[in-house]
Formats: structure tokens, C-alpha cells, sequence
């Protein structure tokens, strides 16, 4: 056992004798691990890896036979790792060359791990994270289960930064003063949204857009309250109902907005608005870019009335721009407004749960003790000490005693202090009071609570998960709480967080790709392309000449004149684009796909491997996939036929454009993505100076394909040792064209998809490719499907002790047929999930974390600490 | 069962981005603007001069060497054609050569030159090649200058970005994606995150609202927060005391925010809000162009009403594969500026550097015609450094950095000139332009050996 993840008291004698004890426990270990090198690992190593990694050689910077002494063959970790690694997934020994024995390899396997990284396969070292700030993700979701508010947080925070793929790494994740402003910013207008400040209101509701349908039909069944966007051109009447609960006076308001884009647009209609038939508002509506709210007063009588909305075309330029909608955003309806009928406000019982605020002094100050304390418990996603609970309601109590305020008002001013409060925005972690001596221990139930709900809701624990944390009853749940989590529509932010960064299908939605450059591509007609834009700039260039020679302004368009004439429609219009609602199907097909391997407990290679996917009838289109009676923008679930090259993430949409250029697929790239997140043996990065495809191209005098070019390419030995494993992998996938779509020709010239995989195995096509990777690789992809999931799971990298842990969940899941179940539940298990270093000892980790260059802080730590 | 995506708003954004030039125009043009002067009289240096702003513009993967030098050093040097928007503005910038950063040259971390140019450009130290467990970068200068002289206005520094999609996974082999997305870094280990909404940074500068309303609702907002951020500092500091490591390290990040802005609020009661007659600009506008023109507009503002007088804004982030439709560049920036010496790729980067050059040249133009307090322009009594941390991108090297500086510094620094300096460090200009923002005492920043002599 190496003495540095020893457990160390920093307190007095006890701290010292430990200290010693661990020293010298730790050198008697020492001596056995490097005896056991010269006597068994040695050997193996001089056998296979010595041609390049050892007497002299020094082939990628690597020689076995190069340690100082003894005790630096032990903590050279970092070697070992990535020698685990590569042995591991067969990259070394090369193709061609002996290989050690599967005894031999588990020998060594075993050697590093128990040795090198000091791993105790019972009593598993879980690291320790940083603590945790919530990323704009979570923090919006925590406000909305929170609060009941929905704060737009990728509008009004800046984007996280990223570590290891993902954004919700502790060590990552900073606090600028800008964006502790925004928290305190939001603290207030959250607040001001979400919590009433009066105990008594006239009851207001309002009738969303997206309720009023066609007169005369039934009501549609809409998931969301949005607006209803209406164009200017098209004749509406549409209708909507609502009860009056009470004879009385009410107070509509029709809020309407329009929309016009930059170029004038002339067009005009009449918007008639009507109560129960009767006309409340007449009025004509142009170009602009408004809202327009209208307040009316009626009385009304007990029971349904009806609301009608009529929009008439007046005035239409027709083949013009059409760009005019009108907005029928709601109808706000706010009364009786007699006293006798005035009500809680609405949320009124999600933070107050007196019916009445009490009068004497003390008694406030009680009851304000008693609704903070309640509050801060949720917000903290712990209890609230009583220290912090009287604070805020002193805090509520300076503002509730001035003049004019109420006691909502105070206490709501004290809940912007709970939101903008470290309590909040961090997740702060406690551990298990423990005796022993391990220097680590199980967190307490309420980490353990806000560790489930953040990796599998993004979210902070609801009652459920809180409740069974309070009574200490987690733990003993977690299968069933697991379950329950999985089933409740909260976990689709596990799915769309997980795969929008481990495949990256977050990024299909800003990626730009030029649909008609990949297109001309493809058919072999990029010249024509590029000729006929230099034509329009060159006419364009000549207009804007003589425009200025004749001091006319044509910087301006012609109202209504979208483009240059006689430009040919083709060139802005490829065959296909990828428009929002593509791309949006495509991050959809990539997270249904996932959802489903999850909800049905499939196996986790069906996600390279499958035979079924989901799709619209826009994506069947793109894919190619006509003849499966796909219609409509609905997105469902697809059975493949069985000779399609499409099914796994690999032949998605989002995959395809995300590993692509701008202008063509890119190979390369899609070989480095499988690698590092298929596979995980990421290539190393290109050394400097190397050229980008295109250069190559010169040396051809035909258009190549990138097939050609990029055997030009590997041509350079130091280019082939990493592209000889990403090439045949990317150049598999060449029938997927940079838009996703399926293509027979490259350049006018037939794709050859075959190749041979560095570790021997040759495939025919996509098909053969997919097949190897679920079987010979299968375990390469367990292990890295584990480390990426693990890496989300605990917010932290992954360092060498817990090579351990994800070795045992991968042979679990080799025994299960890789369940997705098994999986998630491993994890969930895990030390690094269920367990933490204890803060001293951390404090021991960090202490050399002013050498910034040391390759692992953990181990110069231990070596300082030898006597 | 799944959400429907973002609907597209640009039209509305261009809409309202008109509307907003028009009134930042009047803003410009506002005659009156000299009445603010007396503001500013407290804490500021000499009462009858004006302050001198520096700025510092980031774009990514270098710029064609060949397009951007002119042939002969001196006064009378013939625009390049990379420089050709700046025509007009020939006597008011000078180019320097021969600054580098050799921080961001490979040493023994290997491929990163993109993380390293953007995470090392304004800190001249080496970054600590790392996915995220310990990063590790230095303090950049404008961070260095507002720590000294941000007391004299109400926002110590303000960090701007064009580049508000992130991508998901690695940034740059291996290093973390803080590295290439911030520029100022306040601490080696708490970059400053910049601001990619125009509205936002409109509303965090002057108050939301309407024109009449927004200084009350600032000063109100303020006033609210004082005990809000009494009441949790005092809760953070119980906290951090109890923690370590790395955990009391992100404390101390949120207790020194705390206190910045407490700061920022005590200084906000004396001085005044110079409130300019724009109204608030829209969101991020859908076209590139329209982004970096409003966030230029914001950063005039800014400085106009001597709300911070240290600025970065990082045009694009490092490495960015930014197409350029707009010019019929399908391909993206980064993959075409390994151009390996084809001409016709290089031709289409020098299109990127100088589409880039035309907003610069706008920016600088608009900051020539406004006048500040003291009747001169407001570039006169600026210092717009614009540059790259690669020079060459097809070979990633790190010397001869393209270093344009605009502006006159207020009257101490010798613009209209091509000067050539033989392998300085970028520093040493760094601490020559934090002289003039009135640092004292600075005696190196990164790898400087000096100062910059000729400015």
C-alpha cells in the first residue's frame, strides 16, 4: 500500500506515530513491489517491448529500462497507466508482433495495479472531488424545482467552462465577480417572480395562445403555454373559454405582438377581439416589431364565457416577402375584483403554509424562522443550521418592519440571501462520521441524495430522495430509488446532458456546415460552384463600384427584394440544409436512441449496433430512408431493415455533422472520435506543422478522393503510427457525407468503405466495422462507455486508483451482457460515487499543489513525506 | 415527447440592433457630452485630462504574415492588404515586430499551441497542461492594471466575447477549454468569464429599463444587494474557513467576488452613472458581423462614459473553426489556416483577416469620432492593441506576433509608425501600455525583460 492515500490525523502524536507507521509500512512495500518488477515483470517487458522501448530505444519517448532507482519504477504512474492502457486495447504490442499471453498480461495488469497504483481491490480508494458549483444547466433546473420559476440561464449566464468532455467537473468550475453579480441579479428577479409578497390578491389566471383553436372545434391538448403565431395573410377565427367564478367586475388584457423581419413588408390586417360575441377591439395592424397589450373592464356574470379572436387580411403584396405574424401571446384575466373575492396568490402555499400571517412580534419572528427554515433546507439540499435560520429571518425582519412592507416582502428578500448563498450555488459535501483509520468514508445521506438527483436529473433531490436522506434510509433504497428516477421525466436531463457531451450532440445544434459545398462535393461539381460564387461577388463588387461612381446609396435593399437577381436559385438553395428543425431531429433521434437503451435495460453495445432507430419524416428523408412510411415531424421509433448500414450512433445524424469540416467530412476526425469515445485510446494530438488535407491534394493531378489523399498522407512514418488507427475507422464511415446523409460517390468517384483496423481485424464496410467493434472490442468500449459515464457521474477526471473501479464494473458488465442496468448501478455503487477522502486527508493530497508541473500531486506528496 | 427547439429571433435582433445604432448615434453625436466631465473629477488623476483607456482585441490562428507587414519599417510605410480598411486611420495606429510569446511555443507539452496562444497571450506564462484538475495559468495584464487603477472607476475591468458557442468535449489536446475561452485571468487558477450577450453587458454598465428608468434601477438594485452580499459573505467565510484544499480554493474565488463587488457598489455611490442615450442593444444577433459590431459599440460605450478604462474582448476563441459564408468561405478558419503554402488556401484566410480587419477598422473609426472630455478623440486617448497569439497559424509558431496598436495613449505614444524590434517578449509592450494606464512600480509581468522603448 503506498503511504501517500494512507489515512493521516494532522492531530498531534497520533498524527506523527502514523505517519511513521505508514513511512515505513510503506518502504517494506515498496521493496516488494519493485522485487517483484526485477523478478516477474522484467522479463515479460524485455521479451515484447524492448525492441522499441528498451535497450537504447526510445520510440515515442517510452523505454522501460531508463528508472533512477528502485523506488522510481513505482511512481512513475503515468507510464504504467498508459502501458496499461495501450496493453489493454492491443495497441502495443504492434500488429505483427508477438504478444505477451493472457497470463502474462493479467501478471502485469495485476503488477501495476497493486503495486504501481497501490489499489486494495476491497477497500477501494474514491478520490475526492471539488466541491461542485452548479453549472447553468443544473442551476436552472434546481430553480425551477426549487421555485416553480424557469430562468434562462443559457440566455443570462455565460457558457461553463469544460474539463474531461464535460461541464460539470468541480476543479472546472469557477466564480467570476460578473458571475457572482449574475447570481445575485437572479437571486432578486427570481424571487420577484416566483414569491408572493402580498397574503391576499384579486385572482388573476390568463389563457395562453396556444388555447384558442378554431371556433366550433374542440379545445387542442397542448404540452406547453406559448403563444400562437398567426400570419398576417391567412383569415383566423379561433375562440377559447373561461369560467367566471363569481358575479363581478373583471379585468381583461389581450396581449398581442407582431413581428415583421428587417425588409419592409406592406401588408396590413384587422384584428377584431370579442367577449361573448361582442366586440371589444377593432384595429389594424402593419409592419412592426411591437407588443401591444388592451385593457378592458367588464362585469361579468357567474359561469363559462367565450373569447373570440378574429385576424382579417386587409392588405397583401402577393409574391412578396410574406414575413408578418401576429402574435397572440394571452389573455390575461384578473378578477372579481371586489374585495370579498380576493384570494391567495398563486404559489401563495409553495413557500407560506399559514393561511395567515400572525400579528405580535415574536410571533412573526417564529413563523419567519419556521417558512426560512423549511426554504433554506430545500435550497441548501440540507438542513439549515439554526445559526443560518435566525439570520435570515433577522434578515427578513429588517425589511418587514419598515414602513410599507409586508412580511412576505421580508421573507422573500431573505430567500434572495438563501439564492445567492456558497450553500446554494456549491454542493457541499459532508462525509459519514467514521472511526477507522482509512482516510476515507461513505458521504452522509444528503450528498448521497444530491449526488443521485444531479446525475440522473440534473436537479436538486425532491421530498422523496430528501426525505429518506433525513431518516437515513437512502442507502438501504437505492435500488429502488434508482429505478424510480430512471422512470420520472426528470431523467431525460441525464440523457441530454450525458450524450450532448459525450457525443457531443449538443454541438449539432451550432455547427455550421455548408450544405451546398458538402453537396457540390459530392457530385463532383465544387469548381462550377466556386466559379459561379466568384461571379456574384465580382458583380456585385462592379455594382457597389458604380453605385459609389454615381453617389447612390445600394447599400440598402429594395423593400420586399430578398436577393440579387439572376442569381441562381440553386446556389442559396441546396437540395438540403441543415435547418433547425434537421438538426433539432437529428439531437433527438441521438437522445431517444439513448433513452431507449436505458428504459428497455438493453445492452450498451445495441448503441453502436442496432437495428432500429427514431426518426421523422424530415430525417428519413436526409438518411435516405423512403420507402419505411415515415411521415410527419413526429419523431418514432424505427425498425431497420436488415441490410441498412444506418442503426448505432456511429450512423447518426449528429455524430456525422459534429466529426465533420465545414465543407466535408473529415476522416480524421471521426477516426479520433471513435477512438477516444468508442474505444478509449485517444490518438495523441498531431505535432505541430502539419498540413490540413487539402495541401496534400496538390501532388495529384486529378481531384482525389480524401481516401487517396489521405493514404498520401500516411505515407510519412510519423504520420502513420496514430493515423494508421484513425483513418481506417473514419474512412469506413465515408459513406456518410458531412450533412448525415448516405452517399455512393465521393468527387464524382465510388467510395471504398474497407480497411483494416490496427489491431488486425478487416472489414468490408460500415456494417463489418460496427460488427468488430461489438465484439472483439467489446470490452475497449465497456471500459470506455464506464470512464466517461464515471467521469459525469462524479464531477472529477479519473485518476489511476480508480482504474480498480471501473475494472470491475467492465467485468460486470461482461458477465450481464453489458445491461445498461448493470452499468448505471456499478456506478451508483462505486467508491468515487458512494464514498470520499476525508478532508484531512485531502488537505494532505493538495499539498503540493503549488508545484503545478508535477505530473501527479498525490505522489510527490508521498515522497515528501518519506522519513 | 420531446421539446421543440429554440425558435430563430434573428430577424427581431436585427430589427432592434437598428434601432439601437440609431440611438447610440445620437449618443455620439451628443454635443453636450463634455457636461459630464465634472463626474468625473473624483478619484480620477488631473481633473482637466483625460483618462487613458486600454483595450486589448483577441482573433484567432494568426494572421498571414505576408498580407499583414508592410515592406518597409518607418512612417511612410504602404499598407498591406490586410490592413487596407484602415486606410483612413493610417496615422493613428503603428505596427510592432518582433513581439513573442514563447509561452505558448510546445516545450515539453506537445501539441496545444491553439489552448496555449489564446491561454498564455496576455499572462507570458506557461499554462499547466491539464483536461481541468489543476489549472493552472497566470494573471493577465489588463487584471494586473485593474488591480491598480480600477478603484478610479465603476467597473475595475470589463471582459467581452464574440464567441458565445461552446463546444462539447476536448478543447485543444488535452488542455481544458478555460484556457482558450479567457483571456483575463484574475488568478492562475479564476479566469474571468467574458460577457457574449450585448444586452447583458449594456444592462450590467448602465441598468435595465428604459433610458429614464435604468440608473434608479440600478442604484435601487444596489442598494438591495447591500446586506444580500453582507449576508452571504459572512456565511462563505464561516464556511471556507472549515474547508481546504481545493474546495476553500473555490471559496476564496467567491468571497473575492463578493467583495469586488461590494467594492463596486461603494463606488457606484460617489460616482455618478454617465447614462448614455442608447437604449439597450438585443441579444446575441445571428450573424457574426452584427455580434462583433454591437459588442464594439458596447465596448465604445464603455469607455466613452469612463465607466471601466480596461477592457479585453476576445473577438474569437483560439482554434475556432468559424466559416465565413457571408464571403463564400465554406471552409472553416482553423482547418484553413494549415494551409501548407497553397496559395488558394491562403487566399481565403487573408479574406478572413481582413473581413476581421474591416470590423476592426469600424470599431476604430466610430472610437476616432468620438470626442472625449479633454476635446480629443477617444482613440487619441486610448491604446487598442488587436493581435493574435499565433502569427503564422500553418505552423503554429509564436514569434513575430501580429501586434497592431491604435490610438495615442493620450498623447504619449508615437502612432502612424512600422517599428521593428528584434525578439521581445509581448510583455515587454504590456508594461510599457501599463505605464501609461498610470501603474507605478510594475517591474515585470510573465517573461518581460523591459520595457517596450519605442511606442
Amino acid at each position: 500500500m503506498i503511504p501517500g492515500l494512507r489515512p493521516l490525523k494532522n492531530s498531534g502524536l497520533w498524527g506523527i506515530l502514523a505517519l511513521l507507521l505508514g513511512a515505513s509500512g510503506g518502504v517494506a512495500a515498496e521493496m516488494a513491489g519493485a522485487a517483484q518488477f526485477h523478478k516477474d515483470i522484467q522479463p515479460i517487458l524485455t521479451e515484447y517491448c524492448f525492441d522499441c522501448h528498451g535497450d537504447g530505444e526510445k520510440k515515442g519517448g517510452v523505454a522501460f529500462d531508463e528508472f533512477t532507482s528502485d523506488q522510481s519504477i513505482l511512481t512513475n504512474r503515468d507510464l504504467w497507466w498508459n502501458a496499461l492502457k495501450y496493453l489493454r486495447a492491443g495497441i502495443m504490442p504492434p500488429d505483427k508482433k508477438p504478444k505477451p499471453t493472457d497470463a502474462e498480461k493479467q501478471l502485469l495488469a495485476k503488477w501495476i495495479k497493486t503495486e504501481v497504483f497501490g489499489i486494495d481491490p476491497a477497500n477501494l480508494d474514491p478520490g475526492r472531488v471539488t466541491v461542485r458549483r452548479l453549472n447553468r444547466v443544473e442551476y436552472r433546473n434546481t430553480i425551477r424545482d426549487l421555485m416553480g420559476v424557469d430562468y434562462d440561464t443559457s440566455v443570462e449566464f455565460p457558457a461553463d467552462d469544460t474539463g474531461y468532455g464535460f461541464d460539470d467537473i468541480g476543479d472546472v468550475l469557477t466564480i467570476s465577480p460578473m458571475l457572482l453579480e449574475k447570481y445575485v441579479a437572479a437571486a432578486n428577479t427570481i424571487v420577484a417572480q416566483a414569491v408572493p409578497t402580498v397574503s391576499r390578491m384579486v385572482p388573476e389566471t390568463s389563457i395562453a395562445g396556444s388555447h384558442f383553436h378554431e371556433a366550433g372545434a374542440a379545445p387542442p391538448k397542448r404540452e406547453r403555454e406559448t403563444m400562437l403565431s398567426l400570419p398576417f395573410y391567412k383569415p383566423a377565427t379561433l375562440a377559447a373559454n373561461f369560467p367566471a367564478p363569481h358575479d363581478g367586475s373583471y379585468e381583461l388584457t389581450l396581449n398581442l405582438a407582431t413581428k415583421g423581419e428587417f425588409d419592409f413588408d406592406p401588408a396590413k390586417c384587422q384584428v377584431v377581439f370579442k367577449l361573448d360575441g361582442q366586440p371589444l377591439l377593432e384595429k389594424e395592424f402593419g409592419w412592426d416589431n411591437t407588443s401591444f397589450p388592451f385593457h378592458f373592464d367588464q362585469k361579468l356574470t357567474k359561469g363559462n364565457h367565450e373569447l373570440t379572436f378574429e385576424l382579417h387580411p386587409l392588405k397583401t403584396a402577393p409574391g412578396e416577402t410574406n414575413t408578418l405574424i401576429m402574435r397572440l401571446v394571452d389573455v390575461g384575466i384578473r378578477g372579481p375584483t371586489e374585495p370579498q373575492f380576493e384570494t391567495k396568490p398563486k404559489n401563495y402555499t409553495r413557500f407560506f403554509p399559514r393561511d395567515t400571517v400572525p400579528s405580535g412580534a415574536s410571533e412573526r419572528r417564529e413563523y419567519a424562522q419556521e417558512v426560512l427554515r423549511r426554504f433554506a433546507t430545500k435550497a441548501f439540499r440540507r438542513p439549515a443550521d439554526d445559526r443560518m435560520v435566525s439570520r435570515l429571518a433577522a434578515l427578513a425582519e429588517s425589511v418587514y418592519q419598515q414602513p410599507g412592507k409586508s412580511f412576505e416582502a421580508g421573507v422573500a428578500y431573505a430567500m434572495q440571501a438563501v439564492i445567492a448563498s456558497p450553500r446554494f450555488l456549491f454542493r457541499i459535501e459532508q462525509n459519514e462520521p467514521t472511526t477507522s483509520q482509512q482516510g476515507w468514508a461513505e458521504v452522509d445521506e444528503y450528498s448521497l441524495a444530491s449526488r443521485l438527483s444531479y446525475f440522473l436529473w440534473s436537479t436538486m433531490p425532491d421530498e422523496e430522495l430528501t426525505r429518506l436522506a433525513a431518516h437515513g434510509e437512502l442507502r438501504k433504497n437505492l435500488a429502488a430509488q434508482v429505478k424510480r428516477m430512471l422512470a420520472d421525466g426528470r431523467s431525460e436531463a441525464f440523457v441530454d446532458n450525458f450524450t450532448g457531451q459525450w457525443l457531443q450532440a449538443r454541438d449539432v445544434q451550432g455547427i455550421s456546415i455548408n450544405a451546398s459545398a458538402v453537396l457540390a462535393r459530392d457530385d463532383g461539381t465544387e469548381k462550377q460552384r466556386e466559379e459561379q460564387f466568384a461571379a456574384i461577388q465580382a458583380r456585385q463588387a462592379e455594382r457597389a463600384k458604380a453605385a459609389a461612381a454615381g453617389g447612390t446609396n445600394t447599400a440598402r435593399r429594395v423593400p420586399g427584394q430578398r436577393r440579387e437577381k439572376g442569381t441562381p436559385p440553386s446556389f442559396f438553395k441546396p437540395r438540403f440544409e441543415l435547418d433547425g428543425e434537421t438538426r433539432a431531429a437529428m439531437k433527438n433521434e441521438t437522445e431517444m436512441f439513448f433513452a431507449s437503451v436505458v428504459k428497455e435495460d438493453r445492452p450498451v453495445t445495441d448503441l453502436i449496433d442496432a437495428d432500429y432507430t427514431f426518426l421523422n419524416e424530415k430525417l428519413a428523408k436526409l438518411y435516405g430512408l423512403t420507402n419505411l412510411n415515415v411521415t410527419g415531424s413526429e419523431m418514432r421509433r424505427v425498425t431497420l431493415p436488415p441490410d441498412c448500414e444506418r442503426g448505432g450512433v456511429l450512423a447518426e445524424g449528429t455524430v456525422l455533422t459534429v466529426t465533420s469540416n465545414p465543407d466535408r467530412t473529415s476522416p480524421v476526425k471521426r477516426g479520433l472520435f471513435v477512438l477516444s469515445n468508442i474505444l478509449g485510446t485517444p490518438a495523441p494530438p498531431p505535432p505541430p506543422n502539419i498540413p490540413a488535407l487539402e495541401a496534400s491534394e496538390h501532388n495529384f493531378t486529378n481531384t482525389p478522393t480524401l481516401r487517396a489523399t489521405l493514404e498520401m498522407h500516411r505515407n510519412q512514418p510519423l504520420c502513420a503510427s496514430c493515423h494508421n488507427r484513425m483513418d481506417p475507422i473514419g474512412l469506413a464511415m465515408e459513406n456518410f457525407n458531412a450533412l448525415g446523409m448516405w452517399r455512393d460517390k465521393e468527387r464524382g468517384q465510388p467510395i471504398e468503405p474497407s480497411g483494416k483496423l490496427i489491431t488486425g481485424e478487416s472489414f468490408k464496410d460500415m456494417r463489418g466495422l460496427k460488427h468488430i467493434l461489438v465484439t472483439n472490442h467489446r470490452t475497449d468500449f465497456y471500459r470506455c462507455l464506464t470512464e466517461k459515464l464515471l467521469t459525469y457521474a462524479t464531477g472529477r477526471g479519473l485518476e489511476c486508483y480508480d482504474v480498480e473501479t471501473v475494472d470491475k464494473i467492465v467485468r460486470d458488465l461482461e458477465q450481464n451482457d453489458g445491461k445498461f442496468s448493470v452499468l448505471l448501478n456499478d456506478i451508483i455503487a462505486s467508491a468515487p460515487f458512494q464514498k470520499q477522502r476525508n478532508q484531512a486527508n485531502a488537505v494532505f493530497a493538495d499539498s503540493s499543489e503549488s508545484s503545478a508541473n508535477s505530473s501527479d500531486r498525490r505522489i510527490v506528496a508521498n515522497n515528501q513525506s518519506q522519513p | 415527447m420531446k421539446k421543440s427547439h429554440n425558435q430563430n429571433l434573428a430577424p427581431l435582433a436585427n430589427m432592434n440592433r437598428r434601432r439601437f445604432l440609431r440611438g447610440l448615434g445620437a449618443c455620439i453625436a451628443l454635443p453636450t457630452f463634455a457636461s459630464l466631465a465634472p463626474m468625473r473629477l473624483l478619484g480620477a488623476p488631473a481633473a482637466t485630462k483625460a483618462p487613458v483607456r486600454m483595450a486589448v482585441l483577441y482573433v484567432p490562428n494568426g494572421i498571414i504574415p505576408s498580407a499583414w507587414w508592410p515592406e518597409q519599417a518607418g512612417a511612410d510605410f504602404a499598407l498591406p492588404a490586410t490592413l487596407q480598411p484602415l486606410e483612413k486611420l493610417r496615422d493613428k495606429f503603428q505596427l510592432i515586430a518582433g513581439l513573442q510569446d514563447l509561452s505558448a511555443n510546445p516545450g515539453p507539452d506537445g501539441a496545444g499551441d491553439h489552448a496555449r496562444a489564446g491561454g498564455t497571450f496576455l499572462t507570458g506564462v506557461r499554462i499547466k497542461k491539464t483536461a481541468g484538475s489543476d489549472i493552472h495559468a497566470g494573471v493577465s495584464i489588463d487584471q494586473v492594471v485593474a488591480q491598480r487603477i480600477g478603484h478610479l472607476t465603476r467597473f475595475p475591468s470589463l471582459e467581452l466575447s464574440c464567441d458565445s458557442v461552446r463546444k462539447a468535449g476536448d478543447c485543444d489536446s488535452g488542455y481544458s477549454c478555460a484556457y482558450a475561452y479567457n483571456l483575463a485571468w484574475r488568478s492562475a487558477n479564476q479566469p474571468l468569464t467574458p460577457e457574449p450577450n450585448p444586452r447583458l453587458v449594456f444592462e450590467r454598465l448602465f441598468g435595465t429599463g428604459s433610458r429614464d428608468e435604468r440608473i434608479n434601477n440600478l442604484k435601487r438594485r444596489q442598494q438591495e444587494q447591500h446586506s444580500i452580499l453582507d449576508f452571504v459573505m459572512d456565511d462563505a467565510d464561516a464556511m471556507q474557513k472549515k474547508m481546504s484544499g481545493r474546495d476553500k480554493q473555490k471559496l476564496d474565488q467567491y468571497l473575492t467576488s463578493v467583495r469586488e463587488i461590494e467594492q463596486r457598489i461603494e463606488r457606484a455611490e460617489r460616482m455618478p452613472v454617465n447614462n448614455p442615450a442608447a437604449d439597450a442593444p438585443p441579444g446575441i444577433p445571428a450573424e457574426f458581423g452584427g455580434h462583433i459590431q454591437l459588442m464594439f459599440d458596447m465596448l465604445l460605450l464603455a469607455f466613452q462614459t469612463d465607466s471601466t478604462r480596461v477592457a479585453t474582448m476576445l473577438i474569437a476563441a483560439e482554434g475556432s473553426n468559424r466559416t465565413f459564408t457571408e464571403i463564400g468561405i465554406a471552409e472553416g478558419h482553423h482547418n484553413l489556416t494549415h494551409h501548407r503554402n497553397d496559395p488558394e488556401l491562403i487566399g481565403k484566410v487573408k479574406q478572413i483577416d481582413l473581413w476581421y480587419a474591416k470590423h476592426l477598422a469600424g470599431f476604430l473609426q466610430k472610437m476616432d469620432e468620438t470626442k472625449d472630455v479633454d476635446g480629443n478623440s477617444l482613440l487619441h486617448n486610448s491604446m487598442i492593441m488587436y493581435g493574435s497569439g499565433n502569427a503564422d497559424g500553418n505552423r503554429h509558431t509564436h514569434t513575430n506576433l501580429p501586434v497592431l496598436l491604435a490610438g495615442n495613449g493620450g498623447g504619449t505614444l508615437s502612432p502612424g509608425r512600422y517599428t521593428q524590434t528584434d525578439s521581445t517578449p509581448l510583455t515587454n509592450l504590456f508594461l510599457s501600455m501599463a505605464d501609461r494606464m498610470g501603474v507605478q512600480g510594475l517591474e515585470r509581468h510573465g517573461d518581460s525583460t523591459g520595457r517596450l522603448k519605442s511606442v
